[in-house]
C-alpha cells in the first residue's frame, strides 16, 4: 500500500514552500497532488521531476461526487514507481476529510497529517468569522504542526489545540539536519508513528558542559530520537553534536558561544541536570 | 423587398396573462417570424391584421397562455447521469414517461424493485436512484441478493452520497474484497460505499453512467422533461461539472435544432475554467466562450462562483448557533480566494452568480458584494444569490440595498423543512429557509429554480411551494414567507428573465418579444393555490412554433 501524507494549512501558511523545499531534497519518487484554486505555485520543474499531478479539491459539493479528482488521481498512481503520496490540501480543507483518502481509497494507507501555520496570522485566523472553525480544525486534526514566523508568540493557545507544535525557526537554526525539509522528510518518508508524538525542547547553558555528560543523558533517555546543537566545554571549545538513532557524533566547529542543543523526543523527557 | 414577411398567426385564449404590468391581460396575441407583433384583442389587433396575411389559430381558445416558463438554474449533465436510472423515491416524481409514485416503506421498496427487475428492459447493469434510509430502511448486499442475485443491481441513495451493490454488481465491476478490505468507508460485507468509498465505486461505475450513448440518452430524456415542465428557457448553471467539452458538444448536437422547444443559457463554472490557470486566465477563457454560441445555446457575460457546501448534505455554512449536533459546514474556497475571484469578474463587468446555501455562506457573499460596491460601484449588475437556503432578514435587507438578485430553491421548504426542524437546525430557522416573502417585500428581483436534479424541473411545482410553503408532512412552514400567486408567476417568468439578463427578449408577452408561451388548462392566478402544481400543461410555444404535450 502506498502511504499518503496530507499537508494542510490555511492560505499563505507556507505549505507550498515546505513541499517545494522537501521535493528539492528528496530522492525517492513521490507524487504530489495539489489543488488548483490559484493559491498554489509549485515550481513546474520540480513537479515534472516528481511525476506530480494537479487536481482540484471541490469538496462539499454534491455535484462533484461523480468526478472525484483525488480518487481518480490516486487510482492513476497505482502500479507506478511511487514511494509515497503527498496531498496538499486546499486552504479551506479540513485535513481529516482529505486524510480519508489515505484511509479509504483501496491500495493506499494514511501516513499522517502535517499542518503548516503562519505565526503572524494564525491568531487572527482562529478568530475569523468565516474560517475560524476550519483553521482550528486544521491545527487540531494534524499529527504535527510546523509553525512559521513564530517570533514572540505565546504558544499556549495553539498548544491547547495541538501538543506537537514545531517552531520553524527552532528547527532550522542548525542548518540542514533540523531544517524544515528535514522535518518534512521525516514526516513523509519515515515512520510516522514515532513522529506523530514528537516533542522538542531546547537546552541552553552558559556553564561548560562535558561531551560525555551529554552522551550519557542521551543514552539514559532512549526516547530521544534526534539531537543537534553545539556543546561548549571547559576550554571554550565548542563541537557540533549530531545524533540519530544509529549514531552520535561530535565534530569540530568554529562556533564560539554557549551550549545550545535541540532534542526531539517522544513521550516525556526530564531536562538534563548538568 | 426581397422576401415578403411571413404570415401572421393570431392565437386566441380564454385569457393571456402577459406579466406586462401595463397590459396585464389580453385575449389575442399576434405572432410573426417567431416574435410577438402585438397583444390585445382581435379588435385592437386590426391595424396589423387588416394590412397583412394572417390566420386565427383557435387551438388554445379554451386555455390560458402565460409567458414561456423559465428555470434559471438546473444541471443538464447531472440530469443526463440520473435520468437513465430507475426511480424509486419517497416523493412522487412526475416524469413525461410516467409518474413515479411515492414509495414509503421497506416492503413497498422491495416490491417496486422486484417489479422493475422483472421487466426485460434494463441493460447489463441495473441502477436505481432515490433510496432513503428513513423511508426505505437500511439497504445491504444481502437484502439486494435476496431480491435478485443474478442481475447486477446498484442502489444509489437519494442524496447521491452512497451506493449499495449486490454480489452480481460487485462481480461485474470487479470489486474484490482483498482490494478494499482496508478502506474504512467501504463496507464490503454490506456492499455499501460512502464518502471516499463512493468515489471509488463511482469510478468503477463511470464507464456505465458516463458512456457517451448513456449520456446522450440522459440529455434526450432531459429534453422531454424540460418540455413536460412547460419550460421554454433553461439555464445550465455550471457547464463542466463532469467534462466541459463533452457537455457542451453533446448539448449542441442534441438541442440545436428546429425540433427543440427551448433555449439553454450556459453559465461557465469558474473553478472548472480555472483548472491550472490563474483567475485572470480563467476570465479570458470565459470571455471567449460566446464565440461558440448558436441560436439556442448561448454563453453571456456571466459566471458561477461558490461559497459554501451543499444544502441537502448539511454542509451549508451556518452562523451562530449553527447545527444542533454541533457539526460545521464546508467552504468551497477560502474567503480570500472568493473575494479575489469576485473582484476580477466584477471589475470586468460580469453578472456573478454565487452558490450560497447557509447564512454564513450568504454573509460572505454579501460582505464581498458590499466591498465591491465600495471599490467600484455598479448598477443593475446582476449579482445573484443562488439557492438561498438559510438567511437572516437583515441579510435580505442588505442584498436589497446592494442591488443583488435572488434565485431561490423553494423546494427545500417542501422536502427538507420538516426533517431539518427535527434533526438539523430547529424549527425557527428550518421553517424560514428560502425566505422569499421577505425578498419580495424588500423589492429584490426574485426567481425560483429547481437545481434539477435536486428538485423536479417543473416551475409550477416551484411556484406551488413558494405560494403554499407546504412541506412533505402537509404542514405550512412560515406562512409569513409565502408569496402571492402573482409573485409566484413573476418569479418563474419575468423575474427569471431579468436574472438571466434576457428580460428585453423573453419573460413577458408584449410587442417585440420572442413568442415563447406556455399554455395551461387553468388560470394559475385564480385556481385554488393548492392545485397550482397539478395544472395541466397543454403545450408550449417556442419562438412561434407550437409543441404540444400529451395530456398529463
Ligand atoms: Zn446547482
Amino acid at each position: 500500500m502506498i502511504p499518503v501524507t496530507v499537508v494542510a494549512g490555511y492560505l499563505g501558511s507556507g505549505k507550498t514552500t515546505l513541499i517545494n523545499q522537501f521535493l528539492k531534497e528528496t530522492e525517492s519518487p513521490i507524487a504530489v497532488l495539489v489543488n488548483d484554486f490559484g493559491e498554489l505555485n509549485i515550481d513546474a520543474e520540480l513537479i515534472d521531476n516528481q511525476d506530480s499531478l494537479t487536481l482540484s479539491l471541490t469538496n462539499g459539493c454534491v455535484c462533484c461526487k461523480l468526478s472525484d479528482d483525488i480518487g481518480v488521481s490516486l487510482e492513476s498512481l497505482k502500479g507506478k514507481d511511487i514511494n509515497a503520496v503527498i496531498i496538499e490540501a486546499s486552504g479551506i480543507s479540513l485535513p481529516i476529510k482529505i486524510a480519508n483518502y489515505g484511509l479509504s481509497w483501496p491500495g493506499f494507507s494514511l501516513k499522517g497529517i502535517l499542518a503548516v501555520a503562519d505565526g503572524q496570522s494564525i491568531g487572527t485566523l482562529l478568530e475569523d468569522k468565516f474560517v475560524g472553525y476550519t483553521v482550528k480544525g486544521q491545527i487540531e486534526q494534524a499529527d504535527a504542526v510546523l509553525l512559521n514566523r513564530s517570533y514572540g508568540l505565546s504558544l499556549e493557545a495553539l498548544n491547547e489545540l495541538n501538543k506537537n507544535i514545531f517552531l520553524e525557526e527552532e528547527v532550522s537554526n542548525y542548518g540542514d539536519l533540523l531544517s524544515a525539509k528535514y522535518f518534512a522528510k521525516h514526516f513523509i518518508e519515515e515512520n510516522l508513528k514515532e513522529h506523530a508524538t514528537f516533542q522538542s525542547s531546547i537546552f541552553t547553558s552558559n556553564k561548560p558542559i562535558k561531551r560525555e555528560d551529554i552522551k550519557k543523558y542521551i543514552l539514559l533517555n532512549p526516547n530521544i530520537q534526534r539531537a543537534k546543537g553545539w556543546v561548549c566545554e571547559e576550554n571554550g571549545v565548542c563541537s557540533l553534536l549530531q545524533m540519530t538513532p544509529s549514531e552520535c557524533n561530535f565534530s569540530p566547529s568554529d562556533f564560539k558561544s554557549q551550549t545550545r542543543v535541540v532534542f526531539i523526543y517522544t513521550g516525556k523527557l526530564s531536562p538534563p541536570e548538568f | 423587398m426581397e422576401h415578403l414577411p411571413k404570415m401572421i398567426t393570431v392565437y386566441i385564449a380564454k385569457s393571456i396573462i402577459t406579466m406586462n404590468a401595463s397590459m396585464p391581460r389580453a385575449e389575442a396575441v399576434a405572432v410573426r417570424d417567431g416574435k410577438i407583433l402585438e397583444t390585445g384583442t382581435l379588435e385592437s389587433l386590426q391595424p396589423w391584421l387588416s394590412r397583412h396575411d394572417h390566420k386565427i389559430d383557435e387551438q388554445f381558445k379554451d386555455s390560458f397562455i402565460v409567458p414561456g416558463l423559465i428555470d434559471p438554474h438546473l444541471h443538464p449533465s447531472m440530469a443526463a447521469v440520473l435520468l437513465p436510472t430507475y426511480f424509486i423515491t419517497a416523493m412522487e416524481w412526475k416524469m413525461p414517461w410516467g409518474t413515479t409514485p411515492a414509495t414509503r416503506s421497506a416492503v413497498e421498496y422491495d416490491e417496486r424493485l422486484k417489479e422493475a427487475l422483472s421487466k426485460p428492459t434494463h441493460g447489463e447493469l441495473f441502477i436505481t436512484w432515490g433510496h432513503h434510509n428513513l423511508w426505505h430502511g437500511p439497504i445491504s448486499r444481502s437484502r439486494l441478493n435476496s431480491i435478485d442475485s443474478k442481475t447486477p443491481i446498484v442502489v444509489w441513495n437519494r442524496s447521491f452520497h452512497e451506493v449499495c451493490m449486490n454480489d452480481a454488481a460487485l462481480e461485474l465491476l470487479e470489486i474484490k474484497e482483498a482490494d478494499v478490505e482496508n478502506a474504512t468507508q467501504i463496507d464490503f460485507e454490506k456492499g455499501r460505499f460512502y464518502e471516499i468509498g463512493l468515489g471509488y465505486a463511482i469510478q468503477k461505475l463511470n464507464p456505465y453512467i458516463l458512456a457517451p450513448e448513456v449520456f446522450k440518452e440522459g440529455l434526450l430524456k432531459l429534453k422531454e422533461v424540460v418540455h413536460f415542465g412547460g419550460q421554454t428557457t433553461i439555464a445550465d448553471m455550471a457547464v463542466g461539472l463532469f467534462d466541459f467539452e463533452t457537455e457542451l458538444n453533446t448539448q449542441a448536437a442534441l438541442y440545436e435544432n428546429e425540433d427543440n422547444p427551448f433555449r439553454v443559457e450556459l453559465i461557465a463554472h469558474s473553478t472548472v475554467m480555472q483548472k491550472g490557470n490563474s483567475i485572470e486566465q480563467a476570465e479570458e477563457l470565459i470571455a471567449k466562450l460566446p464565440e461558440r454560441n448558436s441560436h439556442r445555446l448561448n454563453f453571456r457575460k456571466r459566471v458561477k462562483l461558490f461559497t459554501d457546501g451543499a444544502f441537502f448534505s448539511q454542509v451549508a455554512q451556518l452562523m451562530e448557533p449553527g447545527y444542533i449536533d454541533g457539526h460545521h459546514g464546508e467552504w468551497l474556497s477560502t474567503p480570500e480566494q472568493f473575494e479575489e475571484n469576485v473582484r476580477v469578474f466584477w471589475n470586468k463587468g460580469y453578472a456573478i452568480h454565487v452558490h450560497c446555501t447557509g447564512d454564513l455562506g450568504l454573509e460572505l457573499a454579501v460582505d464581498t458584494l458590499e466591498k465591491m460596491q465600495d471599490e467600484k460601484p455598479r448598477f443593475n449588475h446582476g449579482f445573484t444569490i443562488e439557492h438561498f437556503g438559510l438567511s437572516t432578514p437583515e441579510q435580505v435587507f442588505r442584498l436589497s440595498r446592494l442591488g443583488a438578485n435572488i434565485s431561490a430553491n423553494a423546494y427545500y421548504v417542501h422536502e427538507l423543512s420538516d426533517i431539518y426542524s427535527n434533526d438539523s437546525v430547529g424549527y425557527e430557522r428550518a421553517s424560514s429557509m428560502a425566505r422569499i416573502g421577505t425578498s419580495f417585500r424588500e423589492g429584490i428581483t426574485t426567481t425560483l429554480h429547481s437545481d434539477f436534479t435536486m428538485a423536479p424541473a417543473q416551475p409550477l411545482m416551484s411556484m406551488w411551494v413558494a405560494v403554499n410553503r407546504i412541506n412533505e408532512k402537509g404542514n405550512v412552514m412560515c406562512e409569513e414567507e409565502r408569496i402571492t400567486p402573482q409573485q409566484g408567476l413573476e418569479a418563474i417568468t419575468i423575474n427569471a428573465a431579468r436574472v438571466l439578463g434576457l428580460d428585453h427578449e423573453i419573460g413577458s408577452i408584449r410587442a417585440g418579444k420572442k413568442a415563447d408561451f406556455t399554455v395551461l388548462q387553468e388560470n394559475p392566478l385564480e385556481i385554488d393555490p393548492i392545485k397550482i402544481k397539478d395544472i395541466d400543461i397543454k403545450a408550449t410555444v417556442f419562438e412561434g412554433k407550437v409543441f404540444n404535450l400529451k395530456s398529463q
